[in-house]
């Protein structure tokens, strides 16, 4: 599903923010990715999810080297990805309900056939009375929730979030692990990107840890 | 993989597809706010360029038309000069010998010998009055209507009658007519040029537009390309945008030219006196636009529709493209 060979990354002339990160994972597999700020986290997901191009290295996403794909090809591979962005990324002028629905509108579904899937999603993350609101009203915690709802909607083959229980409370950050895990026994590889310890202790899941750019896999 | 039993507690995506029942739906806001592609000055800025272009268009076809109405009168009679030699009782007798022979010839339907006073009449615009016509040395002249449907060998007509009454020649105005088609593709030729200036000067606007359209909605556009949209999906967000601004602008700059060419008639008498009155609607006949005439109006508007949709689509395109690389 996914293949790093001596990954490097670095901004401009800058020092290299990923080095040699090599690493092979399978499909259906669940990993958090953790390390102090700073460490490259939110560069390794970007990688992966193909909006940052790395400067050395070879890395493979469903097989394909995506630091050669077309813009086209990229766009492909990225409708297979659902991503949780640490800032979000909502649309202000669209509704709650608009947001979460976006990927399958944009993967040309209709409304008909994903308008209960999309209702029940938000129910279903505690989002039920708020599916008609619009980003700027919404809390930090909502915020987030819906992010998580938009990523996971499209059932995606791979699940990258940064940060996912960030903003939201521990009754609420086990109920989106348990979103996460059940997505997983579903078929969809999961990376999430955390130092929250009390997360990582809920679900003996692989480690990826980051430490000064180099990446070690515990468990 | 491990698939798992149906659980009430999960969310639908999770569970074993079912046939659903159609419920209420929340709506589908546009992925790009209208507003932020196409402002009222862009609106305003395309309809002046549909206006022009749909008055220029207008001109043209109005002129194009009295041409071929002045052409189509020319073309269906000849005149015959006769040499003013000799007494006028000569020169009117042998006009009306030609009148005789012209009167019997194929394909020649009416002949009309023009009294000298008519004939002042014709110069008037450039002589004047003319009181003493008699005492002028003016040709004689022989209108002769040909019959549109079996016209004469106007070259054989013509070596017939010269060599008959060598005082006669027969005019059948080809080089006016020659001049006539000339200027009006002169004039047509210009329109065009001018219209194609203002196409051009659209895309540069359009252009110009989908760039600060797609800066200032950098955050959407890259939230669409998380999701996995193409360029293609993307910049038909945008591109419906343009198209409405076509259609809206287009459809605003033909209406202004649609009264411009009603009013034409009224503003032109009210400007100018009767007499020049007179001379502009022997130029551009009744200063009306006829059916085709407006939907020429219509063609421009769907042009300008055309290059907002189109031009949108490659300049998005061709910008997200090279953000991409």
């Amino acid at each position: 599903m996914i293949r790093l060979e001596n990954l490097g990354l670095r901004y401009g002339l800058g020092q290299e923010v990923l080095r040699d990160v090599s690493f092979h994972l399978l499909p259906g597999s669940f990993h958090f990715l953790t390390g102090s700020s700073g460490a490259g986290k939110t560069s390794l997901l970007k990688i992966l999810f193909m909006s940052l191009k790395p400067t050395r290295g070879l890395a493979y996403i469903f097989g394909k080297n995506v630091t050669r794909a077309s813009a086209e090809q990229r766009a492909g591979l990225r409708r297979r990805v659902g991503i949780v962005f640490q800032d979000f990324r909502l649309l202000d002028h669209m509704t709650t309900w608009e947001n979460v629905a976006l990927p399958l509108r944009v993967h040309g579904k209709r409304q008909s056939e994903y308008a209960e899937d999309v209702t029940e999603l938000l129910k279903w993350v505690g989002l039920g009375e708020r599916m008609h609101a619009y980003p700027p009203v919404l809390s930090g915690g909502e915020k987030q929730r819906a992010a998580i709802a938009r990523a996971v909607i499209g059932k995606p083959e791979l699940l990258l979030a940064d940060e996912p229980t960030g903003n939201v409370d521990p009754q609420m950050a086990r109920r989106l692990l348990r979103l996460f895990i059940e997505l997983n026994r579903l078929g969809t590889s999961v990376i999430i990107a955390t130092h929250d310890y009390q997360l990582l202790t809920q679900f003996p899941a692989p480690r990826l840890i980051l430490e000064h750019g180099r990446l070690h896999i515990h468990g | 993989m491990n698939n798992q039993a149906p659980d009430r507690h999960l969310p639908a995506i999770m569970q074993p597809e079912v046939p659903k029942k159609r419920r209420f739906s929340p709506g589908k806001a546009p992925i790009v706010p209208p507003g932020s592609v196409t402002g009222r000055s862009l609106v305003w800025v395309i309809a002046i360029m549909g206006f022009l272009s749909c008055l220029t268009a207008g001109a043209v076809y109005m002129i194009n038309d009295s041409a071929a109405a002045w052409l189509r009168n020319v073309a269906t009679e000849v005149t015959v000069q006769v040499n003013p030699e000799g007494t006028p009782q000569q020169v009117e007798q042998r006009s009306q010998d030609i009148v005789n022979f012209l009167t019997g010839q194929i394909g020649v339907r009416n002949v009309e010998l023009l009294t000298l006073q008519q004939s002042a009449e014709l110069v008037e615009p450039w002589l004047g009055q003319v009181t003493a016509v008699q005492d002028l040395p003016f040709p004689r002249l022989i209108a002769v209507e040909i019959d549109r449907d079996n016209p004469p060998d106007i070259k054989t007509l013509r070596a017939v009658l010269t060599n008959k009454f060598p005082s006669a020649m027969l005019d059948d105005h080809r080089t006016w007519q020659q001049q006539i088609r000339r200027v009006t593709g002169s004039l047509a030729l210009g329109g065009i040029v001018v219209i194609v200036l203002m196409a051009a000067a659209t895309i540069g606007i359009i252009v110009s537009a989908a760039r600060s359209a797609i800066a200032s909605n950098r955050d959407i556009v890259e939230v669409l390309n998380f999701v996995g949209a193409d360029e293609r999906f993307i910049a038909r967000q945008f591109e419906l945008h343009f198209l409405k601004l076509g259609i809206k602008a287009g459809i605003v700059g033909a209406i202004g030219a649609a009264a411009v060419f009603l009013l034409l008639p009224v503003m032109t008498e009210y400007l100018s006196g009767a007499a020049t009155h007179a001379e502009i609607r022997r130029l551009i006949g009744s200063g009306r636009l006829d059916l085709l005439g407006y939907f020429s109006l219509l063609v421009v508007v769907a042009a300008i529709a055309g290059i907002c949709l189109i031009t949108s689509r490659f300049g998005v395109r061709g910008i997200l493209n090279a953000q991409n690389q």
